[in-house]
């Protein structure tokens, strides 16, 4: 992801701060002096900042197809969601502390009365059931261990109550209502919207048309709309709700994958590699099931400079994004640069669409196609890339692959100079 | 470190955070609030005593605070404020909008201004002003000297003639007055200015709620007409001298402030002679 700032970032930020600007001038005029003033009015700025950080966080969970391109493509939503939603979380923790601290120099009773007041002071009590089913349903990231993903979205549901207890905490106290019914209505309606009317109004329907094998753990599988399908672009990803109840995981459950198919292709096609037990049950989906997509999201091949020739590189079930892409260069060779697709396989059984590929680059000139297979040569070296693509330098990245992968060729790219702005990533992970 | 590892991190740092301050707070006693049955008693009479902006108790919820320190920073109406110095002013607190309280951050402020626990007028110990409560019969038990003492005291001697003289407080003038001297009486007293927070009391209306105080001055003034001037000193005890004394307990009659006044008018010397 370029470091660039995207127009819905000004948007974000501007809402963020708006109940702060309002409640400034308040706040700076708050009786008191020196530690205590400082730190009541810290606590209070940061209560203020964190209220508005968690409500337009969960504003961010909307997900809209073609609103995400504002926020750079999905990934980059959810990952400007997860940043936001934890500095909320920081800041609510810190308004915490800095309030019971400011009424520590009056006495350490005064502080824990701040902290603990009488249960008749139901909006503290009400901010710390907020706290408590924030903590809940950001528990599971703190684990080490893997994260189960539709638990977690259950479980993450808990910050929708978060929300209300957390406005039943602030309401009573903060004067500046209009802010905050006007941040709560974004957030709440984005969450109706998400969880309510986009799995009967978003979706669309399709039939599974084929499922065709491409390795042990890999399909690619093949949907034909019912009615009116989506309209993509290369490299976009949409989510896919598999409704046939004979799949041993993962029925009516929605999981991400990326597109393979040509942009205008009759089909949609996904290449699904088994990473988890929803993708594994997609293995042997049923042809003619019922399958339900919402989307496109994303916008990986986003140009920085249109002008500039193209690097592709993709590693493993990574190599989707370019598939796509690659038919539609086969389709229309005139809508691209040269482009150099590296392919980071492990080893040839491994190299999925590897034919196809090849095909498409012996048969157009704008495409070169570059096997690199981690069994026989290790990992992609500086030297390696340069021989096959001198002018990698020059040229706008774009890479695709697990996250260690992604991590070992940023490095190997900066090491070699390259500059970031020029790099586009998009990880396969949780975020 | 990921911002995982950052947010649990300090999630575990806020929980030891909270449980130090509770744990220290158990350990330690709780002792920074004076337990009731330690807090002074203080009656309606002593409580009604300090009524003004120099000195401003409120007994909220069978507790006295003094809140004069407050008073310049308080953000609601002054006046009504003010009203409620000298008395309980629970329902106030209680109402800071109809039906709606004080915030919790205000409650803890309160705190910090605890000075007793209010005795209600059954279980009230003797209020220390006695000079108040007095009655006339047994005016030697009370506090101040005679005003013989006090004359004595004062500087000079009083020559025959008007005398003009002031009282001023907080960087204004409150009172000013004039009267004429003849034989050690006073005679023809007037009240040339009298103020109090930038109000002019002359001025006032008789709707006025403030209006009541000017009557009280006038009664004062009226009871010294023709009397000794040792009777100045009557006005120490003004329940004697006017009506309605505690009618407007948020604002009453300051009589110290006539007795400043005619002493200094005393000090100055025969303004012009007769």
């Amino acid at each position: 992801m370029p470091r660039k700032i995207e127009p819905g970032d000004i948007l974000l930020a501007v809402l963020v701060l708006t109940p702060l600007a309002m409640a400034g001038p308040r706040l700076w005029e708050l009786p008191g002096d020196g530690a205590i003033w400082l730190l009541s009015l810290a606590g209070r700025v940061t209560g203020v900042l964190g209220l508005s950080a968690l409500l337009v966080t969960a504003a961010m969970c909307v997900r809209l197809p073609g609103l995400d391109r504002w926020f750079g493509g999905l990934p980059r939503l959810w990952l400007l969601h997860r940043r936001l939603g934890f500095s909320a979380f920081l800041l609510i923790l810190g308004h915490v502390l800095l309030l019971s601290f400011a009424a520590l120099p009056l006495s350490l009773e005064q502080a824990l009365r701040v902290l603990f007041p009488p249960l008749a002071h139901a909006p503290i009590w009400a901010g710390w059931l907020a706290l408590a089913a924030l903590i809940v349903a950001l528990a599971p990231t703190f684990q080490v261990s893997a994260i189960h993903y539709q638990r977690w979205k259950r479980q993450h549901l808990l910050s929708a109550a978060a929300l209300l207890l957390a406005l039943l905490h602030a309401l009573p106290l903060i004067p500046e209502r209009a802010a905050w019914w006007l941040l709560s209505l974004l957030a709440l309606a984005a969450i109706a919207w998400r969880k309510l009317l986009a799995p009967v109004l978003a979706r669309r329907e399709y039939r599974v048309a084929q499922v065709t094998p491409l390795a042990a753990d890999v399909v690619e599988i093949s949907l034909a709309p019912k009615h009116q399908g989506i309209v993509h672009s290369a490299g976009q990803f949409v989510y896919l709700t598999p409704q046939d109840p004979s799949l041993d995981a993962g029925y009516a459950e929605e999981h991400p994958f990326t597109v393979s198919s040509a942009p205008g292709a009759g089909e949609l096609k996904l290449g699904i590699k088994a990473l988890g037990d929803a993708s594994l049950a997609l293995q042997t989906l049923t042809p003619g099931s019922r399958v339900q997509v919402e989307g496109p999201y994303g916008q990986f091949f986003a140009r920085r400079a249109a002008q500039r020739k193209q690097l592709w590189l993709g590693g493993g079930i990574g190599i989707t994004p370019f598939v796509g892409a690659a038919r539609h260069l086969a389709e229309r060779p005139d809508h691209f640069t040269h482009v150099a697709l590296f392919y980071l396989a492990n080893r040839p059984a491994r190299a999925y669409y590897h034919e196809e590929l090849e095909r498409i680059a012996s048969a157009h000139e704008q495409l070169s196609l570059c096997i690199h297979y981690f069994s026989c040569c290790g990992p992609l070296s500086e030297a390696f890339l340069r021989e096959h693509c001198p002018d990698f330098a020059e040229r706008e990245l774009y890479i695709c692959g697990p996250p260690a992968m992604l991590e070992y060729l940023h490095g190997l790219l900066a090491t070699a100079g390259v500059d970031r702005a020029f790099i586009h990533t998009e990880a396969f992970d949780f975020l | 470190m990921s911002l995982n590892k950052i947010a649990y991190t300090a999630l575990v740092a806020f929980i030891s955070v909270v449980l130090t301050l509770l744990a220290t707070g158990l350990l330690m006693g709780r002792s920074p609030e004076p337990a009731a049955d330690t807090l002074r008693p203080i009656g309606a009479a002593e409580l009604a005593a300090h009524n003004h902006r120099d000195s401003c108790w409120k007994a909220i919820d069978g507790k006295v605070y003094d809140v004069t320190p407050y008073l310049p920073e308080h953000s609601g109406d002054e006046a009504l404020t003010l009203d409620w110095c000298g008395k309980d002013a629970s329902t106030a607190w209680h109402n800071k909008r109809p039906g709606k309280a004080h915030s919790p951050s205000a409650a803890l402020l309160l705190q910090s201004y605890l000075i007793g626990q209010f005795a209600s007028s059954a279980t009230a110990a003797a209020p220390p002003r006695q000079a108040l409560t007095t009655p006339p019969g047994a005016a030697d038990r009370s506090p101040r000297p005679s005003a013989k003492v006090l004359l004595g005291l004062a500087p000079g001697t009083y020559l025959d003639g008007i005398y003009r003289g002031q009282f001023s407080d907080r960087g204004e003038m409150q009172v000013s007055l004039q009267f004429s001297l003849r034989e050690h009486r006073l005679h023809d007293i007037e009240l040339r200015y009298l103020a109090y927070a930038g109000v002019n009391y002359l001025k006032l209306s008789e709707e006025h709620p403030s209006y009541p105080v000017l009557r009280q001055y006038r009664q004062g003034i009226a009871h010294l007409e023709g009397q000794p001037l040792a009777n100045l000193f009557d006005l120490y005890e003004p329940g004697q001298v006017v009506e309605d004394i505690d009618a407007f307990s948020g604002a009453t009659l300051r009589a110290s402030k006539i007795i400043s006044a005619v002493r200094d008018a005393l000090n100055r010397g025969v303004y012009q002679w007769q």
